[in-house]
């Protein structure tokens, strides 16, 4: 159908001229604040539309020699000016296709295309920057073997596939929870110490003496309007992010659409899931509400950062979670909610491990500044607390088909894993475990690039080995 | 997970991981050695270059003539139809279980000194793990890569 070799549309021209940009942004404003103020700007100026005029032409040829089509179940790239590049893919090993729009692709009714398999690199396999949304969703749906159902718009899905939306109070929610706060704080101290520069001498002494004359209570009360506005900021964040956040379940994938201004369409083949997993953050926990994400192999929504995960749920309450899988992921429905957890003699096991350091920490500032003593000890009491609840948390449960385990390092994660998803799985004992007959676990699956290796420490030893039997294929155990 | 695997690696991994971290040590010497001649030079304190030679001598004693052979008494393989069963470990012990469907490819590898024993090194790899087991002759580690990539032949095409 799609055997012709096409070319992107005209607009890559624009996006690719701008991802060079963005590349450069460091240099090239490097340079124009050297330059400012000085006679020299005018030919800065001028380097910079050469160079501008420089990345369009190169843009142009690019585009110019860029082909993309499909052919006998592979989508085929050929591109390169003077090293030509052809990249052949199997449909057959596509993990994941996603449709993102940007506001200017918006504007143009176009969609970028990424292509994820499971690859061993951090790069996209595969990325068409421009093409019209209509032509988008044809790749889409040749490339995988879903039998042409139409998702015209948004709005428009069919009616029988099941289906769950965001609601409005559930991303303030998730937005207030979401601890955006400590990173915009953070953005704000670096943007504010590059600013500093550019704030004349005489205001910033002017506003240090006001500062320093003003009662203590107006400061308080300012940092808090502050706090309040960044709060509000991070909810709004998440609101465009992951606004109008949808998830579809056909046949034999899922179908997740997000974003307000950016919009991001992802499909996830349901074979390409490895696992599923229920994140609390200690924000969140209290209040009952978590994630809920699925590990696949490739890319997920997030592209570039690897950490990201690929949200089946952005925020869901966890007495929610099993009706949700039910109705969405019927595959892993049976996620567990009562858990073997690990002794309560392991204590000594986690305590000394948050402890180690903070104690260290207390024996040199003894030696060099004993007048701070406080610090570390508050250090080591918020340790043994959060000893005490990964303690708490650790946990495993097992079905026929699924092992699921549960930890904390300070968010709480629940991940169930199907036996046949498994790569490896390990015990591990040192002399002391052996002695106090414990045992770690770790389970390998494989995600986005290296692979995951959940852990889970200081099971009992009976019931490391009640998993090893469950995952050993030598046994006459009747899991498929 | 209750017995360990029945294979052990050759006996002869002993002496080539003895050799390979002898060469390190003596590596390691040289510089102790060289530290003797710039403190000479620079007039340091003596305490330090012999301090360092003491410490020299008994890590050597550690790395060369202790931690090889206990490696070697710990390093257990079986491998089944179904899965690969694989011990190892000095202080920590571990034990991994690798079904063959998972297994994506096998490798043997030989560098100069597991060539003069006439060993091998085995790894299998998973697409998320890799697992290895060193130091069988090599001959046998021909026989286990060449076993161990028929069993992992299956037909399904997921990850």
């Amino acid at each position: 159908m799609m055997s012709e070799p096409k070319r992107l549309h005209p607009a890559a021209v624009i996006f690719s001229v701008i991802r060079i940009l963005k590349n450069l942004i460091y240099v090239i404003s490097a340079g124009v604040i050297a330059a400012f103020g000085q006679d020299m700007f005018i030919y800065v100026a001028l380097g910079l539309f050469v160079l501008i005029v420089l990345l369009i032409g190169i843009s142009i040829v690019e585009w110019a020699r860029f082909r993309y089509y499909i052919y006998d179940d592979e989508l085929r790239i050929e591109q390169g000016v003077f090293i030509r590049k052809h990249r052949y893919i199997s449909k057959h090993r596509i993990q994941s296709i996603d449709l993102t729009q940007g506001v200017i692709h918006r504007m143009l009714k176009l969609t970028k295309v990424k292509i994820e398999t499971a690859g061993s690199g951090t790069e996209t396999e595969a990325s068409l920057s421009a093409v019209t949304f209509a032509e988008g969703q044809a790749i889409r749906d040749e490339l995988k073997s879903r039998a042409h159902v139409e998702s015209s718009d948004d709005e428009a899905e069919e009616p029988d596939y099941p289906q769950e939306q965001i609601t409005l109070g559930r991303l303030i929610i998730a937005g207030s929870t979401s601890g955006s706060v400590g990173v915009i704080l953070g953005l704000l101290a670096v943007g504010f110490s590059e600013l500093e520069r550019f704030i004349p001498e005489a205001a910033y002494d002017q506003a240090m003496t006001w500062m320093v004359s003003s009662a203590v209570e107006v400061l308080i009360f300012l940092a808090l309007v502050m706090f309040i506005l960044l709060w509000v900021l991070g909810i709004l964040g998440t609101i465009i992010k992951y606004g109008r956040f949808q998830i579809t379940r056909y046949d034999t994938e899922l179908f997740m659409t997000r974003g307000l201004l950016e919009k991001k369409q992802m499909t996830v083949p349901l074979k390409r899931i490895q696992a599923i997993g229920f994140k609390e953050t200690p924000i969140r926990q209290p209040f009952g509400f978590g994630t809920l994400y699925v590990e696949i192999a490739g890319g997920g929504l997030e592209g570039e950062n690897v950490n990201a995960r690929t949200f089946l749920f952005p925020i869901i309450k966890q007495d929610e979670v099993a009706t949700f899988l039910q109705k969405m992921l019927p595959e892993y429905q049976a996620f567990p909610t009562a858990f073997e957890r690990v002794p309560k003699r392991t204590i000594y096991y986690y305590g000394f491990r948050t402890v180690f350091f903070p104690v260290i920490a207390l024996i040199a500032i003894l030696i060099w500044l004993p007048f701070v003593w406080y610090v570390p000890v508050v250090l080591i009491v918020l340790a043994l607390g959060l000893a005490w609840l990964r303690r708490q948390t650790a946990g495993y449960a097992m079905d026929d088909q699924h092992l699921t385990l549960t930890y904390r390092e300070f968010s709480k994660d629940t991940v169930m894993m199907k036996h046949n998803r498994v790569q490896a799985f390990e015990k591990r004992q040192s002399i002391l475990h052996r002695k106090h007959g414990l045992a770690t676990v770790k389970a390998s699956l494989l995600n986005h690039f290296a692979g995951r290796h959940v852990i889970l420490r200081e099971v009992n030893e009976a019931d490391a080995d009640r998993m090893a039997d469950w995952y050993s294929l030598r046994q006459e155990h009747a899991h498929d | 997970m209750r017995q360990p695997p029945q294979h052990w690696i050759a006996e002869d991994a002993v002496k080539a991981w003895r050799m390979a971290d002898a060469i390190v040590m003596a590596i390691v010497l040289l510089l102790v050695i060289a530290s003797f001649i710039v403190g000479h030079f620079f007039n340091w304190p003596l305490w330090i270059s012999v301090t360092a030679l003491v410490v020299w001598a008994v890590l050597s004693y550690v790395i060369v003539f202790v931690i090889p052979i206990v490696r070697w008494r710990r390093w257990r393989y079986e491998v089944f139809d179904q899965e690969i069963y694989v011990q190892h470990g000095i202080l920590i012990v571990s034990r991994t279980l690798v079904p063959m469907i998972r297994v994506q490819h096998v490798d043997t590898k030989q560098g100069p000194i597991l060539k003069r024993f006439g060993l091998s090194n085995l790894t299998v790899s998973t697409a998320a793990t890799v697992h290895e087991i060193p130091a069988l002759p090599q001959e046998e580690a021909a026989a286990l890569r060449d076993q161990i990539s028929e069993l992992a032949r299956v037909d399904e095409d997921d990850v």
